[in-house]
């Protein structure tokens, strides 16, 4: 782990509560799933720092796509170019995809980190799908770029003109045999939809929580996982959905 | 930097507090600069710990309720404890009992094997023993006696402010043979959630959030006669500094390592520029 004080290079917003902060930062080499602690003031109010997945890293430009959620998260997003932030990391068990045919099952702001898979993915030649969820249709992200690097993706939106349903509802009708391997981040009520759906491939699970010290120093993050608490900023945030016990 | 305390030398007073640094095995580099490290708390049997939420931010601080997970001291003495010998630096091992007698037993099974315990007699997050007998003079008296008994290492007992005084429960401790004291445990707090309208948290507070708390209850027990670890939201090395002139002989740094793992170096760097230039 290190740590790094560096200037937002550009920022965006993808829609009126979701932004992406970009950073200039050679050496990273991050693996998918893996995130940083972003410290959001130099004061000790917010105490902790903020959990943020990697959405992007190519050429050594680093992309975090942050939601609004919160004041933590309220206070990065008044950050402008050109300012500073502390980055902690990168953190998380060091998980290498197996390269075989995958599915992608995006929901909401789960599709940061499965956009730097779906990055992974492309480098290393590994074909794959993708589902992607929202709310309405105004709330996707990223889509342009998601739709050059996978083979096909279906879109889905709650309320949407085209096609309303949810990614859980779109999975239960596509053959999933298809693919040897599928890869989910999203809500909770999704993962637990999507476990009950007691899918014929291995899932693997994007966790995400608010976490303590995110290095596995608090014991904070815990999650329940084949009878055991695992923590979730280092035993995951990658863990196989069928062993997450959602109930404790 | 270098201090002398319950006859052992440190080679500095900034110390890890329990509970906050795992077993100092993650950031090593860390450990191995510090005066010492608080173990997390060992229970004589392994501890799951309690169900999420275990961690909730709150203004300057944090609430938890890790509820003293841990691998028990079997585990601890076997796989962890000789891993920790290689680190370069004090070891005080947290004993953490729910009965009088858990605490002769594993003190009993670790003595001579590390530097120093610190007993538990505090923690707000278990249902029995904790926060519950560290507010009962007699009980902490005769915890402390019992130990004293078994092993001749340094025993410091670590002290709430939960409802109760510490200067009472730590003046029976010293008579009992305490060699030193740490305080503060975390403070009993609780967070809703508003809009399910239940308890969303119920645990520990710490962090900047009690810095002024645990100062003044080490100035409070300055006068025992015995030295004092003062523990509670320190950020800098100002805050230290401001610990030593409470009256403690060192200190500990719990929370601050969540924000920021190698805190600690960084506040050892900067009480030692307010040592010199003072």
């Amino acid at each position: 782990m290190i740590s790094r004080r560096l200037k937002i290079i550009r920022k965006k917003w993808y829609t009126d509560n979701i932004f992406g902060l970009e950073f200039n930062y050679p050496g990273l080499r991050p693996l998918p799933g893996q995130f940083l602690q972003i410290q959001v003031d130099e004061g000790v109010d917010p105490f902790l720092n903020r959990p943020i997945s990697i959405a992007s890293y190519k050429r050594a430009r680093l992309l975090m796509v942050i939601k609004v959620v919160g004041r933590g998260t309220k206070m990065l997003s008044a950050k402008e170019r050109g300012d500073q932030v502390t980055l902690f990391g990168p953190f998380g068990r060091k998980f290498r995809p197996k390269k075989k045919k995958s599915l992608l099952i995006a929901g909401g702001i789960g599709v940061a980190p499965l956009h730097f898979l779906a990055e992974y993915f492309c480098k290393h030649s590994v074909n794959f799908d993708m589902i992607y969820g929202v709310r309405t249709n105004r709330d996707f992200i990223l889509r342009k770029d998601l739709e050059q690097m996978a083979d096909n993706t279906i879109w889905v939106a709650e309320k949407g003109y085209r096609r309303a349903g949810t990614v859980v509802s779109v999975v239960k009708k596509i053959d999933l045999t298809d693919y040897e391997i599928a890869y989910t981040c999203g809500p909770k009520e999704m993962l637990i939809a999507l476990q009950k759906l007691d899918m014929p491939i291995p899932v693997y699970a994007f966790c995400e929580d608010f976490l303590g010290c995110g290095c596995g120093l608090c014991l904070g993050c815990a999650i329940m996982y084949r009878g055991e608490y695992k923590r979730i900023c280092v035993d995951g945030p990658i863990l196989e959905l069928g062993g997450i016990d959602f109930e404790v | 930097m270098k201090c002398r305390i319950f006859g052992i030398d440190f080679k500095n007073p900034v110390f890890l507090a329990s509970g906050t640094f795992e077993f100092g095995l993650i950031y090593k580099n860390v450990s191995n600069r510090v005066g010492a490290i608080f173990t997390k708390g060992i229970t004589l049997q392994p501890r799951k710990g309690n169900p999420p939420p275990r961690v909730h931010e709150t203004a300057c601080g944090l609430i938890n309720s890790v509820g003293l997970e841990n691998p028990g001291v079997e585990v601890f003495s076997r796989d962890i404890l000789p891993q920790m010998r290689k680190l370069k630096t004090r070891i005080i091992v947290n004993v953490a009992g729910f009965t009088p007698d858990d605490f002769v037993k594993i003190v009993g099974e670790l003595d001579s094997r590390v530097d120093a315990f610190e007993l538990n007699v505090s923690c707000p997050n278990v249902k029995k023993g904790g926060v519950a007998f560290g507010r009962d003079p007699d009980i902490c008296a005769e915890v402390v006696a019992n130990v004293r008994r078994v092993t001749k290492l340094p025993v410091i007992v670590k002290l709430t402010a939960n409802f109760c005084d510490p200067l009472i429960v730590g003046r029976r401790c010293v008579e009992a043979g305490a060699d030193g004291l740490s305080l503060i445990n975390t403070l009993h707090a609780m967070a809703f959630d508003i809009d399910k309208k239940r308890v969303l948290i119920k645990g520990g507070l710490s962090g900047p959030a009690i810095k002024p708390v645990a100062l003044f209850c080490v100035h409070r027990l300055k006068d025992l006669g015995v030295p004092l670890i003062g523990v509670g939201g320190i950020m800098s090395g100002r805050d230290v500094y401001e610990f030593l002139l409470a009256g403690a002989s060192a200190v500990a740094i719990g929370s601050a390592t969540l924000r920021d793992p190698y805190a600690p170096l960084r506040i050892i760097k900067e009480l030692k520029r307010l040592t010199t230039s003072g």
